[in-house]
């Protein structure tokens, strides 16, 4: 039995200039302790499609089923790691990871021995009690990655989470994200638009099309870990996807294209 | 060493200020019924104090200064929390809020007379009024301004209603909370001596109005100089600390 399904869904969306189809009949099987990657053009939903696993949105058709049972609201059983960190800066790196086990009513010892526990994991005990502004963009991630492992979740969703990143920093993560990953036996979603990224971190890549967002061709990534994301023999796979994906991101540059010249026609009409 | 320098500049600039002011006095360019000597000023203070009349009217500025306040942090905080929780509330609770603020609170002092009559809650009427809308403005402001990413990763660990309120909107909206509440607690300190100089019911403004109606300009300059003297405490060693404190923290400075 897979450990995460995604039984056809499809999202919507009203905008002032329409209604946009963001996600169309997506159906996936994710099994248990899988590492995922989702890529495709940006704007394409896979942010979307991540939310709704989340519980954080809904879907307008279909269902999120999570152990043989349909999750439709969030829980501790899904856990995201965001883009920006989204660390609160008024709580300390402690208190950050915390967090989660404090809104689940867990006793302060009990807490701050496991908050302790995954901030050893990434290697930020000494920053235990410093506040988040005091932090690097690279910390910060990290921070927020022990704040997600400290719920112990099913599922690990990452939303493009080393896109704000210098090379030499995130290079370093995704050797780190592998080796949690290894020691946690956690299923892992991990969305980016960076395919190197997710030839190197993925069991399987899939490869979703331009709006509305449809799974356009999966790849097993069979090599042995921990993967360096320079590793040349990654490159076969890299171009495969690329070759795949190369159609649709031309599509949404074009679309994009004419988004922003009927932008420019209706100011000019507007005008007189 | 670097610290006290801008000190001690102040200290002689206002012992200027009281050497010019001695100075007019001296040359008698007006009578002394219009502009008292600082020592006049001075004794009369001195002997307001020893009477017990300064002291009771500053603890009962003080007093209704903290009550109304607090009534009107609370009320205005809840006003403010619906305002951005609930559309409707903001579209129409929101444009009258945004209205009222307008009014200057010495307008309110004929509403607070006339319901409450010549005591404290009149008066506290105008203060709560006088202070209220501008907290529900800087509430609405500050939770209307948090970004979406800390409410959106809360309820991804949990969070919901009350343990989202308390945990994350309080805590993220805080520092705007707290610079509503500097703001605020002038609108209060104003209203305040507003409505104790019309109502004549104690308290400092009471003490003003009885200055002008004895034509005692001493009275006058002294009781001035007390009200400038409290807001400038209360703003220097409480808010400005606190909205430092609050900023330092959430790293915004």
């Amino acid at each position: 039995m897979a450990k995460l399904e995604l039984h056809n869904i499809s999202k919507i969306y009203n905008q002032n200039n329409g209604v946009v189809k963001t996600l169309s009949n997506i159906n996936l099987k994710i099994n248990e302790g899988e590492f995922v990657c989702f890529v495709g053009p940006s704007g394409c939903g896979k942010t979307t499609l991540l939310n709704i696993i989340a519980g954080l949105e809904k879907p307008d058709t279909g269902e999120v089923v999570l152990d043989g049972r349909a999750v439709s609201d969030t829980g501790p059983d899904r856990i995201m790691v965001f883009q920006e960190g989204a660390l609160f800066p008024w709580l300390k790196v402690i208190e950050n990871v915390e967090f989660g086990l404090k809104i689940a009513g867990v006793p302060k010892e009990k807490r701050r021995e496991r908050a302790m526990h995954y901030l050893d994991m990434m290697q930020l005990t000494k920053f235990a009690d410093s506040y988040t502004y005091q932090l690097s963009t690279g910390m910060k991630q990290r921070v927020a990655i022990a704040r997600s492992l400290v719920m112990d979740p099913e599922v690990l969703l990452m939303d493009e989470p080393f896109a704000a990143l210098d090379a030499q920093t995130r290079d370093l993560l995704l050797v780190e994200l592998q080796l949690i990953w290894q020691r946690t036996r956690k299923t892992f979603v991990f969305v980016t638009h960076n395919i190197s990224e997710s030839v190197c971190l993925g069991d399987r890549v899939v490869v979703f099309t331009h709006r509305p967002a449809t799974v356009k061709n999966e790849f097993k990534i069979d090599y042995r870990r921990p993967r360096l994301i320079e590793d040349t023999n990654l490159n076969n796979y890299s171009r495969a996807i690329l070759e795949e994906l190369k159609s649709e991101v031309v599509a949404a540059l074009k679309e994009e294209f004419k988004e922003s010249q009927s932008d420019a026609s209706e100011h000019v009409d507007g005008s007189h | 060493m670097v610290e006290t320098l801008p000190t001690a500049r102040r200290l002689v600039f206002y012992a200027g200020i009281v050497g010019v002011w001695q100075a007019i006095f001296m040359m008698h360019v007006l009578p002394e019924t219009l502009l008292p000597s600082p020592l006049q000023v001075i004794d009369t203070l001195a002997y307001n104090a020893s009477t017990g009349a300064l002291p009771f009217a500053v603890g009962t500025s003080l007093w209704r200064l903290f009550a109304g306040f607090a009534i009107a942090v609370a009320a205005g905080f809840a006003i403010g929390l619906y305002m951005a929780k609930y559309k409707v509330v903001h579209e129409t609770v929101g444009s009258v809020v945004l209205g009222l603020q307008s009014i200057p609170s010495i307008a309110w002092v004929p509403v607070g007379l006339i319901w409450f009559g010549l005591n404290d809650a009149g008066i506290l009427f105008v203060v709560i009024i006088g202070t209220i809308f501008a907290m529900a403005m800087s509430t609405y402001t500050g939770i209307r301004n948090i970004p979406p990413i800390y409410i959106k990763a809360a309820r991804n660990m949990g969070a919901s209603g009350v343990s989202l309120l308390t945990n994350v909107v309080f805590p993220a909206a805080l520092p705007h909370i707290v610079s509503g509440m500097r703001h605020g607690w002038g609108f209060a300190w104003r209203a305040l001596i507003n409505a104790e100089m019309l109502f004549t019911f104690l308290g400092l403004g009471f003490l003003l109005s009885v200055g002008r109606d004895l034509f005692n300009m001493a009275q006058v300059i002294s009781v001035m100089i007390v009200i400038m003297a409290i807001g400038l405490i209360i703003d220097m060693l409480l808010f400005s600390k606190v909205e430092r404190a609050v900023e330092t923290k959430w790293g915004l400075r």
